[in-house]
């Protein structure tokens, strides 16, 4: 069990003016599955090789329990790392590609294979160990990568975008597998990822990297449901974003005077919500008449297209509830008050 | 034009160009090394040009000399290839010059590096005056005999001057195109820096670097410029020695020289044998 | 790879500068001599300087021009072939699948791995019914053993990563096959044929023992030229005539640097030989 914290950890390529990590600190509780969220180019990967030794920084530390670890070697770190396109040696089998950790170690021949044989049983791979990788799918390919990473008991697993090289079901599977093994090792993992999809399934917490910086770190429905900003929302889709004025429990803005949650941030500000809280019908607050514009089937769920007004409002329904509803016909919505959020920003 | 029909007519030119003028010179080779060449009313072949060949003591230290320059030269052209292509991999000072240099080098013939290497390591030669200078000799004959010498020290120099680029070039583009992503996973299941190179790196470059080595391998066991002005006048390397019995004014000599081109055509066939096997290594992984 | 310390990186420039000067080397003592008027045993450098052995080499008493011409000559004729001949062959390599295409693959690639002499002593015995031997075009034709197996092979590889589709596409936008293979076909592959034709070119340029048997001594190329001089120990003229051999390998390779850099198919073609 490790904390992993990072202070200030700056990366500046040679050449380049803008650091590519700019001051980030990050506390990574022990044993927790954290996700490093964000575009391509954004630093999340040059963090990771950063606490996995591959990289120097440029300023900041990184300190496992309290310890700093910048002047430990790679090897001496405890840190593993799974590529993306998991580089498994390919002239060497299954077997002696999970076994390579053991080897480097010097540990004796019986205690590796006895322990491959275990690992390959943990990832649910028996009997693979002669094949070549070249032999084996995608998903296989991956687990013996995990496998190969688990066998020299890490105190910290990086893992570089574990399930976007997987078809939808396959993501599931290895979702499963990943977080069962992480939780029953107690193993603390960072993974990163482009797919903010990916980040929520996965992660308990999820950090937000967004030019070098760090934007928003909590728990991934908090994305959905308390966007720290505009092109936070905008990064997980958020549709429903409006400016305007809250003040005393209430915002006025292109949809009229709504009633807040208890809390809500005063002033000027973005308001948002998640198209999938959008109510039909009436209620005693926030009640609205929209126009329907466009119907969308998304199979387990519909898309509305509304009108309120002049103000383009995004709703997302299961397909039951809006049975009969076409579009031109003219229905009564409500934003119950406790999904609404205020971001700061004007737009 | 069905796609047989096109593979055959696109091929065909080429294929005339080899078979005629490659495989026709070695048959024709082989056929007079035995002595058999029905259109010259020889048409009882025979073995003894190899007989004469094989007995010849001087024939068996021209090939032992030739192996001995051919292994020697491979083995340290790679090595030092292989070093020369891990420190371009990294960027300093002086990389794009290196790099220039490499190419450069495999323009210059091998006749010129030859040339070079005499007037660097000869008794009279650059070295030499510089040993004079800093009071090592006396005189020019008191430096080591580095060309016309027994160990073919001189020929060695010039392969492993034009091999070394030309085996770097192959490695560092082979290395470039496998990053350093597969050394980073090694490090951090806990490889040195030295095991990473010897248990990750080394066996994914092996093929390349194996059959750069075969290339460079066969084509100093055949090559006839280089020791022909390096060398000792005794023993010759096999090429030489089989150049100038084709030429001796005894025409009766001639089956033998092909015996001999015959040798050297065997061991490069034993050589693309290896290369086969190298290259398989390759696609399999 | 934490980052090359201070010390490992003072080796990395020194063990870079031995490397150049290594490759630098052997071609100074020859420019030297070039421009030598005397350079005896024990001067480090000449005591007079002169250009005489420049105006011997570039006079018609020496043949070098002669020569010159004679080896671009033969170089170009047998990279012209190389190219026609290597280019369809590359074509049917790089993009079709069919039996016995291994075969095929490891006769072109023969001559590359079997030393010139062990071919050319047979050659010389038919050459000479065919009275081939002792001519240009002789030399030339046995040029084309060494130079066509690297450009089909470069060939091979540039078609590989190339799609026909586009010359589907070409001709079903109305271009006949004259105007498919010249607008569409030919820009795409010419990097290939560059490089190839610059490798042929090359080794061609640099043959001796093949230009020497066929040629018999009446086709004089300017190793041969060369190493009658360096033999007779005229260090000076040698000197000049050896940068001469060696000037237009690397102005060719410099106009060409763009399309040898990195991992193209240059150096592809090579690490498929």
């Amino acid at each position: 069990m490790t904390r992993v914290l990072l202070s200030e950890l700056t990366k500046t390529y040679p050449g380049t003016a803008a650091p590519a990590l700019d001051r980030l600190t990050l506390d990574v509780p022990s044993g927790e599955l954290i996700a490093l969220l964000g575009p391509s180019g954004c630093g999340k990967t040059t963090t990771m090789k950063m606490i996995a030794g591959l990289l120097e920084p440029t300023s900041g530390d990184i300190t496992f329990d309290g310890r700093s670890i910048l002047w430990e070697k790679p090897e001496n770190r405890g840190v593993v790392m799974v590529f993306q396109n998991y580089l498994l040696f390919p002239y060497m089998s299954v077997a002696d590609n999970v076994g390579f950790g053991l080897r480097m170690r010097k540990v004796p021949k019986d205690q590796i294979a006895a322990r491959v044989t275990e690992m390959l049983a943990l990832v649910k791979l028996p009997d693979l160990g002669r094949r070549r990788p070249s032999e084996l799918s995608g998903g296989q390919q991956q687990r013996v990568a995990l496998a190969r990473a688990l066998i020299v008991q890490p105190k910290v697993l990086l893992l570089d975008e574990p399930l976007s090289n997987l078809d939808a079901h396959l993501r599931i599977e290895m979702r499963d597998l990943i977080r069962g093994i992480q939780k029953d090792l107690g193993i603390t993992t960072i993974f990163v990822t482009h797919d903010h999809e990916e980040a929520v399934v996965l992660a308990d917490r999820v950090a937000l990297i967004l030019n070098g910086q760090l934007r928003q770190y909590e728990v991934p429905d908090a994305f959905y449901r308390r966007p720290a900003d505009a092109e936070v929302a905008a990064f997980f889709g958020g549709k429903n974003v409006l400016p305007g004025v809250s003040a005393h429990g209430t915002f006025d803005g292109p949809l009229g005077r709504l009633t807040l949650p208890d809390g809500a941030r005063p002033g000027p500000g973005l308001l948002t919500f998640r198209p999938e809280s959008v109510r039909i019908g009436p209620a005693p607050v926030n009640a609205l008449k929209a126009r329907v514009s466009e119907r969308l089937y998304l199979g387990s769920r519909t898309r509305l297209r509304l009108t309120v007004g002049e103000t383009v409002v995004d709703a997302v329904l299961s397909p039951d509830l809006v049975e009969g509803i076409r579009p031109g016909d003219e229905i009564t919505i409500n934003l119950p008050p406790g999904s609404l959020w205020i971001m700061a920003g004007t737009r | 034009m069905s796609d047989r029909m096109r593979i055959a007519l696109l091929l065909a030119p080429a294929m005339t160009v080899i078979v005629v003028l490659f495989f026709g010179g070695l048959a024709v080779g082989v056929m007079r090394s035995f002595n058999w060449m029905p259109v010259i009313g020889l048409t009882e072949p025979n073995l003894d040009a190899y007989r004469a060949v094989l007995s010849d003591p001087d024939f068996l230290r021209s090939f032992g000399l030739t192996l001995y320059i051919s292994i020697t030269s491979t083995l340290i052209s790679a090595v030092i290839a292989i070093a020369a292509a891990l420190l371009l991999r990294q960027s300093f000072a002086g990389r794009g010059a290196i790099n220039l240099l490499f190419q450069l080098n495999l323009t210059v013939p091998h006749i010129v590096g030859a040339i070079g290497v005499l007037y660097l390591f000869s008794q009279s030669g650059f070295f030499a005056r510089m040993a004079f200078h800093i009071g090592l000799i006396a005189r020019p004959a008191e430096f080591p005999a580095l060309v016309f010498d027994p160990f073919a020290i001189g020929i060695i120099l010039q392969y492993v001057w034009k091999e070394v680029p030309f085996i770097g070039v192959i490695v560092l583009a082979q290395m470039q195109a496998l990053g350093t992503d597969y050394e980073s996973v090694a490090r951090s299941l806990g490889a040195s820096r030295w095991q990473a190179f010897r248990h990750v790196l080394l066996p994914l470059i092996l093929p390349g670097v194996l059959s750069a080595s075969i290339i460079v391998f066969a084509f100093t066991f055949g090559a006839y410029e280089v020791p022909l002005l390096l060398g000792a006048s005794h023993p010759q390397a096999l090429p030489v020695l089989a150049y100038k019995t084709y030429t001796d004014v005894d025409l009766a000599a001639r089956p033998e020289a092909m015996a001999m081109a015959v040798v050297i055509a065997l061991l490069s066939a034993l050589m693309i044998w290896a290369y086969l096997r190298a290259t398989r290594a390759r696609l399999r992984s | 790879m934490n980052g090359p310390s201070r010390l490992s990186r003072s080796m990395l420039v020194l063990s870079g500068a031995l490397l150049i000067i290594w490759l630098i080397l052997p071609l100074v003592p020859m420019l030297i001599w070039s421009f030598a008027h005397g350079w005896r045993f024990p001067d480090l450098l000449p005591q007079q300087w002169s250009l005489q052995a420049w105006d011997y080499a570039l006079s018609d008493r020496s043949g070098t021009l002669e020569s010159l011409g004679v080896t671009i000559l033969i170089a170009a004729l047998a990279t012209l072939l190389s190219i026609l001949v290597g280019v369809p062959a590359g074509r049917a390599l790089g993009l079709y699948k069919f039996r016995g295409k291994g075969l095929i693959e490891l006769m072109i690639l023969a001559p590359v791995i079997v030393p010139g002499i062990a071919v050319a002593l047979g050659l010389h015995s038919v050459f000479i019914q065919l009275g081939l031997t002792n001519t240009l075009a002789g030399v030339v034709l046995v040029h084309l053993v060494p130079t066509l197996p690297y450009m089909t092979l470069v060939m091979a590889g540039i078609f590989a990563n190339y799609d026909p589709a586009h010359e589907s596409q070409a001709r079903s936008l109305g271009a006949n096959a004259v105007q498919t293979f010249w607008h569409v076909t030919l820009p795409a592959i010419m990097p290939g044929i560059i490089v190839g034709g610059l490798f042929a070119f090359l080794v061609s340029w640099s043959q001796y023992i093949l230009t020497l048997l066929i040629g018999g001594g009446r086709v004089i190329t300017l190793p041969l030229l060369l190493f009658s001089f360096a033999s007779a120990g005229r260090n000076d003229i040698t000197g000049a005539i050896g940068i001469i051999y060696i000037l237009p390998g690397i102005l060719i390779l410099l106009f060409t640097a763009r399309h040898l850099s990195g991992s193209n198919g240059a150096v592809g073609g090579f690490g498929r030989i």
